[in-house]
């Protein structure tokens, strides 16, 4: 077996139990560490692949940012895991024999007999001054350079949504105000009272 | 040696165990949402396959646009999932049935 | 010589070059860890350890055995195995981290096309040690400090990956060699002019990325006690502490290299002067100017109390963030007039 062969398999072999993990974890956070490791081992996959700039950037986005909110709010979640796994035993067969089924159809599309070597041939090594991430950005900011602005902007319309959903203004909370800071004059705060010296009142 | 049909199957099983999970997990929020992370790793693991064995990068551009589409997805859903347990103490998919006629 | 080299396999090459490089690193921040003590002393005019050695020079291994010494405590409602992973979870992407780092001209273990993108990634992975960490160890202290480290870890990596982005604007390669060859001249072609904003964004982006002083209320003792790793003791503790230290040297040679030259030599565009300060060796360069910022990360916890978690987060989000994104936009309208002498 070639290199590659058996780098393919071990961390193929990780992505479908970190996968099974993921589904059938109890405790949420332990999910979340798993899809977080599926979502490396895909990584190498993709680098086995030549695709260097997306393989890092799954980490970099996915793993880095995403899965770190994911981990965030499961924790700060105080989970019934109980409650929330009825059903579990009930929807198992259905589910079992539903994913059977489903992944016994694509390999019967995409085996061996349709898409195999002698249909498409490996792919010859690039050179080693070949840059994935220059040839995608030269694609990305020619041909695609509009649907690269379109995702430009859905993500800020993400942003705006996710801070207007989770933004509140809670009675009673003293917030630092910045501006009110800096533009407070000594007159707000400081009051000079004449009094004589001999007529204050005794203690 | 490795050709496409391996990772065209490995994503297909990925799919699967994804379809698997939200089956079991028709309750939970959070799983709800993990295991459609992991549907689109499959698809875009295709994706990448394909770019690959076809010599064409416009699958990895595709995925790029999936992944920074999913990332908004991921966002919204946990900021609304947020609100949500703020206002219900729950992320049980039976305690979001108020609009259920 | 080279022919005995070729004629070993390829993974055997690499572990060969790779056992010494990770010595060395854990022995810098050994005396890394001795210089703190030290220089904070000296600052705060006390004496620091002196004892052990000539200078103290031997203390950190005795703090090192000290640790590996103690019992390894396990909190009993703890999460054991993530308890036990989470140390080397932080440990693993500062090491890592090292492959695509070049000391000179062509001496790097990897010499990969997307050098920073993979220093980013891994930059950004050093967070789960410490989430899992405050996570399984049950603890109230420790689920404080994990949450306040992601959220600050995440605010940051944003402002220090747009810093970045301004550099490899400006050096046009992702690559950490070309963009140090992409500085090549006087002092003043280096990045930090040119690039200031960015140049103090990352730099102060790495101080919190790092959770050090006066960024460091992940750890925060006089609230939290001791943050995230509250719980762990013994060798767990250790790895914490290496990996902390090992990413602050990180991204003083990172700084070093993407905005002082890396390791070409100092030089003022006299050519008499120049010819001296060039005798001296690219790597001792690239090591006096990383040491500089490993200087200041001491300098800074000696000198700035803690801000507030609001004042933080404000900081992060609120002026880094914007700034960096201003001033993508006018490099880019620089890079596209061409104006010298950066952007020929």
């Amino acid at each position: 077996m070639s290199v590659e062969s058996v780098l393919f398999y071990l961390f193929g072999t990780i992505l479908v139990a970190s996968a099974l993990g993921v589904i059938t974890a109890r405790n949420p956070v332990h999910g979340v560490l798993l899809l977080v490791l599926a979502f490396f081992t895909a990584a190498v996959l993709w680098l086995l692949l030549q695709a260097e700039f997306l393989a890092i950037v799954l980490v970099l986005v996915y793993v880095g940012a995403v899965m770190v909110l994911f981990l965030f709010v499961v924790m700060m979640l105080d989970v019934n895991v109980a409650r929330i796994r009825e059903g579990y035993a009930k929807y198992l067969p259905l589910g079992i024999v539903i994913a059977l089924v489903m992944a016994a159809q694509i390999v019967i599309v995409v085996g061996a007999q349709a898409f195999g070597l002698e249909f498409f041939p490996r792919p010859e090594a690039l050179p080693a001054d070949h840059s994935n991430t220059r040839a995608l950005g030269l694609l990305l900011y020619t041909h695609y350079v509009y649907p690269f602005e379109l995702a430009a902007v859905i993500l800020l319309v993400a942003i705006v949504a996710a801070i207007t959903l989770t933004l509140r203004h809670r009675e009673g909370t003293r917030t630092q105000d910045v501006s009110r800071q800096v533009r407070v004059k000594r007159a707000d705060r400081v009051r000079l009272v004449k009094m004589d010296s001999d007529k204050g009142e005794q203690p | 040696m490795i050709g496409l049909s391996h990772y065209l199957v490995l994503s297909g099983v990925l799919f699967s165990i994804a379809v698997a999970g939200i089956f079991l997990n028709r309750k939970n929020v959070i799983v709800l949402l993990m295991c459609i992370e992991l549907m689109l790793l499959a698809v875009n693991t295709n994706f990448i396959a394909f770019s690959a064995f076809l010599h064409d990068l416009s699958g990895q551009v595709f995925v790029f646009f999936i992944l920074t589409v999913a990332a908004a997805e991921a966002a919204i859903g946990l900021a609304i999932l947020v609100v949500l347990f703020r206002n219900r103490a729950s992320i049980n998919v039976e305690d979001m049935g108020d609009m259920k006629g | 010589m080279t022919e005995l080299w070729n004629s070993i396999p390829a993974w055997l090459q690499y572990a060969v070059l790779i056992a010494p490089l990770m010595v060395t690193l854990t022995i810098v921040v050994a005396m890394y860890t001795l210089a703190e003590r030290r220089v904070i002393g000296a600052m705060q005019t006390r004496i620091g350890p002196n004892r052990v050695g000539p200078f103290g020079l031997f203390q950190p291994f005795a703090d090192v055995f000290k640790l590996f010494f103690k019992e390894v405590l396990i909190p009993t409602q703890a999460n054991r195995v993530l308890f036990l992973i989470a140390p080397l979870l932080a440990l693993v992407p500062a090491f890592a981290a090292w492959a695509v780092l070049p000391f000179d001209a062509g001496v790097v273990l990897a010499d990969v096309n997307a050098g920073l993108l993979y220093i980013l990634a891994l930059t950004s992975m050093t967070v789960y040690g410490v989430i899992i960490a405050g996570w399984a160890s049950n603890s109230k202290y420790a689920l404080l400090g994990a949450m306040r480290s992601a959220a600050q870890i995440v605010a940051y990596e944003i402002a220090m990956g747009f810093a970045l982005v301004g550099v490899l604007m400006a050096a046009g390669s992702l690559n950490l060699g070309a963009i140090v060859d992409a500085q090549v001249g006087p002092f003043w072609h280096w990045y930090w002019l040119p690039l200031l904003p960015m140049f103090l964004i990352y730099f102060i982006s790495g101080v919190a990325e790092t959770n050090r002083a006066p960024f460091d209320v992940a750890e925060g003792e006089s609230e939290i006690v001791a943050g995230f790793h509250v719980e762990y003791s013994g060798a767990t503790f250790a790895a914490f502490f290496l990996a902390e230290y090992m990413n602050m040297i990180l991204i003083s040679f990172l700084a070093a290299l993407l905005f002082l030259g890396g390791w070409h030599p100092l030089a003022f565009g006299i050519d008499a002067v120049d010819e001296v300060l060039a005798l001296v060796p690219g790597t001792l360069w690239l090591f006096a100017k990383a040491g500089f910022f490993m200087f200041c990360f001491l300098w800074f916890r000696a000198t700035f109390p803690r801000y507030r978690y609001d004042q933080i987060m404000r900081l992060g989000w609120k002026v880094f963030i914007p700034i960096t994104i201003v001033w993508i936009f006018v490099e880019g309208f620089l890079i596209y007039m061409g104006w010298g002498p950066w952007w020929q």
